[in-house]
């Protein structure tokens, strides 16, 4: 049994025409034993990005705690708000301090950037970062999402096709997937505001 | 000559003193005075306290501090070094029932501040703290009130009342004269403010009381109490004083009468 | 085998844990609290590595006691789990760390509300509406899906609280006779005979 997969959970990000997505489910397990169905696994960084983490849960909530810090250091010291590029490369560099003790965490980043650019990233555990085109994929039923989402996702896809398609490659996977499920939601970042969603999917 | 001896280090002097140390004593005869009085099962502090400022917050100006459920402290000199042993001795109280379940008794917590004042003037790098502190309070299943005293140097001392700060030479004295033994609640208390107000100019609204009778049982006079017993004090001062007077006026009648009997012819 | 449940209803939380010492395959006791207060508004039933969980709960409730004398004011419940959990984790990657699992039972007097949270070992938090740890929870868990109601009054509550007590004794290999239930409201905290 792998550590990774210990509490389960996905996430996913897409990228659209000047806006992004990124959803993930809600569920936190032991193991096969679900113990709570409200548990988030994204997190605001500014207003435009967001960050996702899949994985070991004691390391999400760490791990969400030293990014609030680090972000607010950053915002104080620079006063001006962090990138979507830059908060990347935090991200990274984070993970690979403890490059022989690793956070057991995958996260996935979604945000916009200057002139309204789309940005996904995703890194591995220690923080070696990956710059899709299209959309990254983390957690659990990961595999099953790379399937899903490679036969749904399209170039250039407006926020509400681009929920749709996020929402659908989600909840397809997880439904596949023992260890994530009960119920997701979604975040679609588009250049004047956030639609935040909460979906119900198969309860069980 | 003296100049080598009184910089950073604490080092002797070729005639024995530890300059920084004195001076430190300094700081607490600058610092406001501190008074604590024992009764038969009760012990009082009393505290002089800065006139808090029109737009200060007084809650935030404290000199009466709570070590733990059944400990209390007050310190003259630096407050600002105050606050810093203050909180080592809380941890030192936690940290105690942690690893012997028991909470720490009167003299152990008084003998780890005076440990740390002392290390304080042996150490490299540091200078002593510039406060010293009453520490009174109960010791676990026991019904005696205690009161010690410590000092900059690490000398920790039990008294049945005593002054530190400000003129705490002038209160001690007082407290010499007029400290009786088993006083009970309300005479302690009196004692205490009578004793500050030998120092204290401006009365109740400079005079913090707090009164402690035993675990979790700590009690702070507010403006409206302190005030009706320094009334109080001045009214038996006042009634002192006309006794005194009259009979001095009695004695010069009489006096009077007397020689103004034998100059008649 | 240790086993403990926690709910919460209108205005209180309910913890209840089992109440039996072991060592090995050897019952050692039988009326131990394994519930521990720590402010007059906050519990937490620990379970897990005899030695670790004692020394756990009282380094905590130490600590907590510490914060309310240095701040004049007791912490709240989200606060003490954040930090109750950060210190899970910290230990987590330590050369020996605390094999603790917790429940954490607590009301907010300033927004009287209850709150209930599961920490693990590895300092996993929720907030939950209800909650289990040991081999009961395989049980009680199901049994709280079906039967738990966040507005029921106390005298529900306690029902289901008996319910999911009745179905580990009923269907756990291992007996647990007695329990130990205590209750978080405005009042503070109290023990509840059952």
């Amino acid at each position: 049994m792998s550590i990774m997969s210990y509490n389960g959970g996905s996430v996913v990000a897409m990228v659209g025409k000047n806006c992004v997505a990124i959803a993930s489910d809600l569920r936190l397990g032991s193991q096969a034993l679900t113990v709570a169905t409200d548990f988030q696994k994204i997190f605001p960084v500014t207003d435009r990005i967001f960050l996702g983490l899949p994985g070991l849960a004691t390391d999400v909530l760490t791990l969400k705690e030293r990014f609030r810090f680090r972000v607010n250091m950053y915002t104080i010291k620079e006063e001006r708000e962090i990138e979507p590029e830059t908060f990347a490369h935090l991200v990274s560099s984070t993970l690979y301090e403890r490059r022989f003790g690793p956070y057991f965490v995958e996260p996935v980043i979604a945000g916009l950037g200057k002139d309204n650019k789309p940005f996904i990233a995703a890194t591995d555990l220690i923080g070696c970062l990956t710059l899709p085109k299209d959309f990254a994929v983390s957690g659990t039923a990961s595999d099953k999402m790379f399937g899903v989402a490679e036969g749904l996702w399209e170039p250039d896809l407006e926020p509400e096709d681009l929920f749709e398609t996020i929402s659908q490659t989600l909840m397809n996977a997880v439904d596949r997937d023992a260890y994530s499920g009960w119920g997701a939601i979604v975040h679609v970042i588009t250049p004047d505001k956030v639609i935040t969603r909460t979906l119900k999917s198969r309860m069980d | 000559m003296s100049r080598s001896y009184d910089r950073a280090l604490t080092v002797f002097s070729p005639d024995g003193h530890l300059f920084q140390v004195e001076y430190a004593l300094e700081a607490v005869r600058k610092g406001t005075c501190a008074v604590g009085v024992r009764g038969k099962d009760v012990v009082v502090l009393g505290v002089e306290k800065k006139s808090v400022l029109q737009l200060q917050d007084p809650r935030t100006v404290r000199k009466v501090a709570m070590l733990d459920d059944h400990i209390c402290l007050a310190f003259a000199g630096l407050t600002a070094d105050g606050r810093v042993l203050i909180d080592k001795a809380r941890i030192e109280c936690q940290s105690h029932r942690l690893t012997v379940e028991d909470p720490v008794s009167v003299e152990y917590i008084t003998r780890h501040i005076a440990g740390i004042q002392q290390r304080y003037t042996q150490s490299g790098g540091v200078r002593p703290f510039g406060i010293s502190t009453l520490i009174v309070g109960f010791d676990p299943q026991d019904s005696k009130p205690r009161l010690y005293q410590t000092e900059p140097s690490g000398i920790y001392s039990a008294w049945k009342a005593n002054a530190i700060g400000r003129s705490s030479k002038t209160v001690r004295e007082f407290l010499e004269k007029n400290h009786k033994d088993d006083m009970g609640r309300d005479e302690t208390i009196k004692l205490t403010i009578k004793s500050l107000l030998e120092v204290v100019q401006t009365g109740a609204k400079n005079i913090d009381i707090s009164v402690m009778e035993g675990y979790n049982k700590v009690t702070n006079l507010d403006l409206s109490q302190i005030e009706a017993l320094v009334a109080e004090i001045e009214r038996e001062k006042e009634q002192d004083a006309e006794r005194k007077r009259s009979r001095l006026a009695a004695t010069a009648a009489s006096e009077a009468a007397m020689s103004a009997g034998a100059s008649a012819p | 085998m240790e086993c403990s449940f926690g709910l919460v209803g209108k205005g209180y939380t309910l913890i209840a844990s089992d109440t039996n010492s072991a060592r090995s395959i050897v019952k050692m006791k039988n009326d131990e609290d394994k519930i521990k207060v720590l402010t007059p508004h906050l519990c937490m039933a620990y379970s897990g590595e005899a030695g670790d969980t004692v020394q756990f709960a009282e380094y905590v409730e130490r600590n907590l006691r510490l914060h309310q004398i240095r701040h004049y004011t007791e912490l709240r419940p989200p606060s003490s789990a954040a930090w109750i959990r950060r210190v899970l984790a910290d230990s987590l990657r330590s050369r020996k760390p605390y094999q603790v699992n917790l429940l954490l039972g607590g009301y907010d007097t300033s927004d009287d509300t209850p709150h209930l949270y599961w920490i693990d070992y590895l300092g996993t938090m929720a907030k939950v509406p209800f909650a289990a740890h040991g081999y009961g929870a395989y049980f009680a868990l199901s049994t709280l899906d079906r039967y738990h109601d966040p507005t029921a009054d106390l005298e529900q509550g306690l029902e289901t609280l008996k319910r999911c007590i009745e179905e580990v004794q009923k269907r756990l290999i291992v007996g647990l006779p007695k329990w130990n239930v205590k209750i978080i409201d405005q009042d503070g905290v109290r023990e509840l005979e059952i």
